[in-house]
């Protein structure tokens, strides 16, 4: 579990989190959605300690995590696993290396072990034959399947994923959110996903949070979403033209 | 000044992390091979090539200068020789080195940042800068003395082809005069420089691309940068060591 207490954060004169107070469940695809700008990717980076927070505390079960110093960070940080935007994989590795670089940093298991390690991510996420691709050689489904794998190799407690889905066509990004939701039930892990996509709140929205200009606006899960009273929420859920269309037989 | 003394201030924390102690030994060993053949020993034609014609040049034009009969002719070998070791051989390269290893340093490295791979090795645990850098810094301190003596070498060689093959000297004379009152301190006063001038080509260029904020855009303005500042450091740093070593 994962929780956040009364998190602020600026970016100069620019309040970007404001008052912060959320709990993310073990076990639950957590969702964070919000518009573009909203502070999404910002509460996701300050969680995991890219961003230092300007106050509040961040928790990971008891261990207050924001006040650790690199060394005792470095404990929790191998324990997570986390998806970026635009996969962020090595370019001057291969898929193998990829998935087998955090193995060779935080384990002393032998290569064989490793190459054992890696070949079942890569099944996992179905993905085989990849081992000797280069980055630049993948479509972007299969960067993000690779990143997922290496997200996984070191067995994480706590996954994050941020716009797991960006850029990818509707069929592959269903099959991004139905792995990560997979994923978190194997292997009970705290998963956040920070996303925009209606259709992962819809398939994978256990635990939903809604951010509207660095705060919290509203809080529930993909059965509530659709029936909410609150309009800037109805905005962003209800804002393309399908959904503008389908709403009015819900109403 | 406030800005100046800001980036002075990051370049010297960015250091401290840089030189922290590696996680595994072995995983920088291997970085750091991996750095010597592509920042080292990838940088071997250009340098060759660079310090051939420059020695050429050199001694064609020390020959055109000494155009008189109280010169004997074999200073023309000893000018040349004295030329490329004590200036040519390290600060030349270095300003060429500055251009192709520290552009390429801070437009990986910027890349990377952009790209969010370094926040995915920080999400990881691993000491990105020290991971990153500190193998590029250990790989060209190593590998950048050997240029420089692979380009004096180089260089004396350009310099006796062109002399002897435009007939400004005989190939006896020009021998003669490379041996001529050879001090050894000097190839050591060259040498410092260059260990020198490759810390400062690679720890700027990487402090360069480190701290890339935004875009492609910024990854090209941080490799002028990386250029630029390397270069001036340098002129600046041969000017102090040369009052230290050879005053």
């Amino acid at each position: 579990m994962i929780s956040v207490r009364h998190l602020e954060k600026w970016f100069d004169d620019n309040h970007v989190l404001n008052d912060i107070s959320v709990t993310f469940e073990t076990g639950k695809t957590n969702l964070i959605i919000g518009r573009s700008g909203s502070g999404k990717t910002v509460l996701l980076k300050s969680i995991v300690g890219l961003h230092e927070v300007d106050s509040g505390e961040i928790w990971f079960e008891d261990v207050l995590f924001n006040k650790l110093n690199f060394t005792e960070k470095k404990k929790i940080r191998k324990e997570m696993g986390m998806l970026f935007q635009g996969s962020a994989l090595f370019d001057s590795l291969t898929v193998e290396q990829n998935i087998q670089f955090p193995l060779d940093m935080f384990t002393d298991n032998t290569q064989e072990e490793k190459i054992e390690r890696v070949n079942f991510c890569l099944n996992r996420v179905n993905l085989i034959n990849a081992n000797n691709l280069f980055p630049s050689e993948l479509s972007g489904g299969m960067k993000k399947r690779v990143a997922i794998a290496r997200a996984i190799s070191l067995k994480p407690k706590y996954l994050f994923c941020d716009e797991p889905n960006s850029g990818l066509d509707p069929p592959n990004a269903i099959l991004i959110d139905a792995l990560i939701k997979e994923i978190t039930e194997e292997y009970l892990i705290t998963t956040i996903v920070n996303t925009h996509d209606m259709n992962s709140v819809i398939e994978i929205g256990e635990n939903i949070v809604f951010i509207n200009e660095g705060s919290i606006c509203w809080e529930g899960n993909k059965n509530e979403i659709l029936h909410s009273d609150n309009e800037i929420l109805n905005d962003f859920v209800f804002a393309n033209a399908l959904a503008k269309k389908l709403r009015n037989p819900l109403k | 000044m406030i800005k100046f003394l800001t980036q002075f201030g990051r370049y010297f924390l960015l250091l401290k992390k840089v030189f922290s102690r590696p996680e595994k030994p072995y995983i920088y060993y291997k970085q750091t091979m991996h750095e010597l053949v592509y920042l080292g020993f990838y940088s071997v034609g250009i340098v060759s090539i660079i310090s051939f014609f420059m020695g050429a040049v050199i001694t064609l034009q020390t020959a055109y200068n000494t155009e008189n009969p109280i010169y004997p002719t074999y200073l023309i070998g000893l000018g040349c020789r004295d030329s490329i070791i004590l200036e040519f051989s390290s600060t030349i390269s270095a300003l060429i080195l500055a251009g192709k290893v520290g552009s390429n340093i801070a437009s990986e490295i910027g890349t990377m940042r952009v790209t969010e791979q370094i926040d995915a090795l920080e999400m990881m645990g691993v000491n990105s800068a020290s991971y990153l850098i500190l193998p590029k810094i250990i790989a060209t301190l190593l590998f950048f003395p050997i240029l420089t003596l692979l380009s004096i070498c180089v260089g004396i060689l350009g310099g006796w082809l062109a002399g002897t093959s435009a007939g400004v000297i005989t190939s006896e004379n020009f021998i003669y005069g490379i041996q001529y009152a050879f001090i050894p301190y000097y190839i050591t006063y060259s040498l410092i420089k260059t260990v020198v001038f490759a810390f400062i080509i690679t720890s700027v260029s990487s402090f360069q691309g480190y701290y890339v904020d935004g875009g492609s855009l910024e990854v090209g303005r941080a490799s002028t940068k990386a250029v630029v500042f390397s270069s001036v450091l340098i002129l600046l740093f041969n000017v102090v060591l040369t009052q230290l070593l050879l005053s």
